[in-house]
């Protein structure tokens, strides 16, 4: 039987083995994680999934040369391979005089980001949390006549950063998620809801209201008619929300900005949004989904206001474009996985509450309509900002839903959408992808239809 | 390390030793390299391998998979034996049927494989791109080259006594150009892709992609807002098959149907499209991205015709709907990884050629929208409604291509759209992606020859009330 490294002893020979090198540096990246998924169907487990992963991610810096080398081959000689690739393939990258690793200790405090005990939890316990959430949903209305999926997972993860510079960070995180796709049907017609939670805690996820409203959007659809082309005010709820802040984040990208890919390049210290438009990310907020105490680079995160009130403050870095603008890193450098290098992402990233309840914001408008759903927002083009979005949504007049409409599209530009936010609600929520936002009103978009 | 017949016994007898009746194992080796040139800089170098292996135990309707990186047998004894505690059923050790090899035919010939070439030639190849979108017009004003390998092997096992291996081999060369008029940021986007070797890219193919990408972006920065609506619209076969994945493909896999969850569950043998349309998965087509020797349950891919002149015919299956559904396999079993189940997937699907003459269609039509690009596309195949993006379109007039239009979409309902189709063109044209279902990705091609939409909702940012 051969021998298992632990995880500090990989580390601490990817980190040596760099350092035998002939090299200016390097960086090494271990994630170690386990998880445990459950789908159900009618009732029964049709599916249980462990899985789990383990691998290094190497970075090796060769005058201002950069290679990047992973692998899941934890022997000592595959540590080695993975270390000497990254060298190898360095040199057919050109040289940034701009590219470096982390010097700086890390700030590490407890984030809350890890639950004992996850590791005892049965198949059977997961299987109930996912039971529970059919049988919320069926209760909702007899129209929910099924499930296209219905999964509970949960997981924890070690990850370790560590650089040739002796910085050196490691911590552990949990994570819980429940999420149905609830089918109505009512004759021929039939619609799909779908809802899902994500948190760090087991006791915060609640399967009852995730079923109830993927059950209540499923059946909300029943009836849906199409709609004339026209132009409109629109209302997102927090979820649907959600989706378009998602869209906006690489615009403040200040690797896009560098390279005249944004459209927020140069726009710092003015107005790009409206005044009720104030926008956060926040990585160190103890418990919530996307904080970390460092980024894929070893950076100690931050909070930064990047929109205040309409006008745009900063963007988000990682340590060779803030090198590149003469700016303190943000810490925003994520790593998706060992098998990829850092890339500038948003951490809680989110629209900040604006005072009005909901109700009250959408009972001031003649006639709106709702989103209640969007199809292709994976299409909407960072670079021009343009959008078009097939969607279903509810037919509004003072507030007061008259009737549900599919078959139309909603198009426009990101900045243009970002100042006509005409009002934002104080309801807000983070979903499972780490986004916040409350309920916010667009002045007018046009929609497509018959 | 390779997983030999003896060691895929060994770890299909522990999955099954505490109960369970069908067990198989998923091994794979994947090594990838991908080079991003941005800015005027060969600015990323990623190389690197991933090993792993799954186990999955069935018992009735019930099924465990155990999944994890794999580097020694003692690896994949224990993943096994995680398997094996989940499904325990009490029910004792079950009989593995003795593993015999055998070997499939390779549907797509690699001559050059790309490990073997110099990465100096790869980047020169990159900078080539470069330089050719950037000399296309003064407005191109970033552009992005990128170049990914992944060679894939892979080993599966069952307790029929299956044991095959494939080695898929993929490339993909993309150029994303933006371009730049007074405020305005456009970009164009081209790839070429397909489950071949380095002899594909051609320095014309580069050259071909990075010119078309430069073209796209600077026509989209000049272009008009596309206007939002309901037109009569004739799709090119330029812009390759979209639509047929979105509209109707993906609501042929096997397990919707099996759950009645798609708008085409409980419909074998009726009409479901216009007599002018025939659908085809075709996981044989040679080269192509969605193209391999078997799936990923080691069932033989296959040339399926899905609808036939507008009557379904059958589903895309995996072994355990197929089973369910009293059809045939069809070798779409498909999965992103070891660390995935397989699910009923696409490789290369598209619409047969027709008999109408191209040219004919478009001039039959006096005002229009002429779709010579689609991007990403999404289906809600519960209700049949889908949506996709077009990347490169026109005005119709008088039956010629006019003026260029941006940011548009296409929705509609697929069974309804593919009724309404009334012209099928005897062209046929490819486009390449990589479709996400359930959180996996899977690369595939789609195809379709030029067709006419009699209406249907274009969704631009001006919108016009009738």
């Amino acid at each position: 039987m051969s021998e298992k490294l632990t995880n500090d002893a990989i580390v601490d020979r990817a980190i040596a083995s760099i350092k035998g090198l002939r090299v200016d540096g390097g960086e090494v990246f271990l994630r170690d994680g386990q998880s445990t998924s459950v789908e159900v169907r009618d009732g029964a487990v049709e599916n249980a999934i462990t899985r789990g992963e383990r691998g290094i991610g190497v970075r090796v810096l060769r005058g201002g040369h950069v290679g990047f080398a992973y692998t899941s081959d934890l022997s000592a000689a595959g540590i080695e391979e993975c270390v000497t690739s990254a060298r190898d393939i360095a040199s057919v990258t050109e040289p940034d005089p701009d590219v470096s690793i982390a010097t700086k200790k890390i700030d590490s405090p407890d984030l809350e980001l890890y639950e004992a005990g996850i590791d005892d939890r049965s198949v059977a316990q997961r299987t109930v949390v996912a039971l529970a959430v059919e049988l919320a949903a069926k209760g909702v209305d007899k129209r929910i006549s099924g499930f296209r999926k219905t999964t509970y997972s949960d997981g924890s993860l070690t990850t370790t950063v560590a650089t040739t510079a002796d910085v050196r960070g490691s911590y552990r995180e949990t994570y819980f998620s429940v999420g149905t796709s609830a089918v109505a049907t009512d004759g021929d017609e039939r619609q799909i809801g779908y809802h899902g939670e994500a948190k760090r805690q087991f006791r915060l996820v609640d399967p009852d209201a995730v079923g109830r409203v993927a059950a209540l959007r499923a059946v909300g659809k029943l009836g849906a008619k199409p709609f004339k082309t026209q132009k409109l005010p629109i209302v997102l709820d927090p979820f649907m929300g959600m989706s378009l802040l998602g869209a906006i984040i690489p615009l403040f990208s200040a690797d896009a900005v560098i390279k005249g890919k944004s459209l927020f390049a140069g726009k710092t210290g003015t107005v790009i949004a409206s005044d009720q438009v104030t926008i956060v990310d926040d990585a160190r907020t103890p418990g919530a989904l996307r904080t970390a105490p460092f980024d894929g680079e070893g950076v100690t995160t931050t909070t930064q206001t990047l929109v205040d009130g309409g006008v745009l403050r900063g963007y988000l870095s990682s340590l060779k474009t803030s090198k590149k603008m003469g700016q303190a890193p943000t810490g925003n450098a994520r790593r998706g996985s060992y098998a990829a290098p850092s890339r500038i992402g948003a951490a809680n990233f989110h629209l900040a509450a604006g005072a009005m309840g909901p109700d009250e914001l959408v009972h001031g408008l003649d006639r709106s309509l709702r989103i209640t759903s969007l199809l292709n927002l994976h299409t909407i083009d960072p670079i021009s900002g343009e959008f078009s979005l097939g969607a279903t949504g509810d037919y509004l007049e003072r507030g007061e839903r008259l009737y549900p409409v599919q078959g139309i599209t909603i198009a426009g530009n990101l900045t243009t959408l970002l100042s006509s936010i005409t009002g934002v609600a104080n309801d807000l929520v983070f979903g499972s992808s780490g986004i916040g936002s409350p309920t916010f009103v667009i002045s007018e978009l046009s929609i497509g239809g018959a | 390390m390779t997983i030999t017949e003896k060691a895929a016994d060994r770890a299909l007898r522990t999955a099954l030793s505490r109960g369970g009746e069908w067990a198989e194992l998923f091994w794979e080796r994947h090594n990838v390299v991908t080079l991003t040139l941005d800015d005027n800089k060969l600015e990323d170098a990623i190389t690197g391998v991933d090993q792993g292996a799954g186990i999955r135990v069935t018992a009735g309707d019930r099924g465990v998979y155990a999944n994890g990186n794999v580097n020694d047998g003692d690896d994949l004894l224990a993943i096994a034996g995680r398997a094996a505690a989940a499904i325990a059923d009490d029910g004792g050790t079950r009989e593995v049927t003795a593993i015999s090899a055998d070997t499939l035919p390779r549907p797509s010939i690699v001559t050059i494989d790309p490990r073997t070439v110099a990465i100096e030639r790869k980047v020169e190849l990159m900078k080539l791109a470069n330089r050719e979108a950037r000399a296309f017009d003064p407005r191109v004003h970033q552009v992005t080259v990128l170049y990914r390998e992944s060679a894939q092997d892979v080993v599966v096992a069952n307790s029929e006594g299956r044991f095959r291996t494939d080695t898929r081999t993929r490339l993909v060369f993309g150029v994303l150009v933006t371009a730049k008029q007074g405020e305005v940021l456009e970009s164009g986007y081209k790839a070429e892709a397909g489950t071949e070797g380095f002899e594909m890219l051609t320095e014309e193919a580069v050259l071909e992609t990075a010119r078309t990408a430069a073209r796209l972006a600077v026509q989209n920065v000049a272009a008009e807002p596309a206007p939002a609506g309901t037109y009569t619209v004739v799709l090119s076969s330029d812009a390759g098959g979209t639509l047929i994945h979105e509209s109707v493909g993906h609501g042929l896999e096997a397990d919707l149907n099996l759950k009645g969850m798609s708008v085409y569950s409980g419909r074998l043998g009726e009409k479901v499209a216009s007599e002018l349309i025939t659908v085809l998965d075709d996981g044989t087509d040679p080269g192509k991205r969605g193209t391999a020797a078997m799936d990923d349950e080691g069932t033989q891919t296959h040339r399926t015709v899905l609808i036939d002149k507008g009557i379904l015919k059958t589903y895309l299956s995996d072994k355990k709907h197929a089973k369910k559904l009293g059809i045939a396999e069809s070798g779409n079993g498909r999965r992103e990884s070891f660390r995935h189940l397989p699910i009923c997937r696409m490789t290369t699907t598209m619409i047969a050629r027709g008999t109408s003459d191209p040219a004919e269609i478009l001039a039959s039509v006096t005002d229009g929208i002429f779709v010579k690009g689609m991007g990403g596309g999404q289906v809600d195949v519960v209700s049949g409604n889908f949506a996709f993006e077009i990347t490169e379109c026109y005005r119709i007039r008088d039956g010629r291509q006019a003026e260029p239009l941006r940011g548009a979409t296409l929705v509609g309902q697929g069974p309804k759209l593919m009724s309404e189709i009334d012209m099928v063109g005897w062209d046929l044209g490819y486009s390449v992606g990589t479709c996400g279902k359930d959180g996996q990705g899977a690369p595939v091609a789609d195809a379709q020859p030029t067709l006419r939409i009699p209406s249907v909702v274009v969704g631009g940012k001006v919108a016009q009330p009738s």
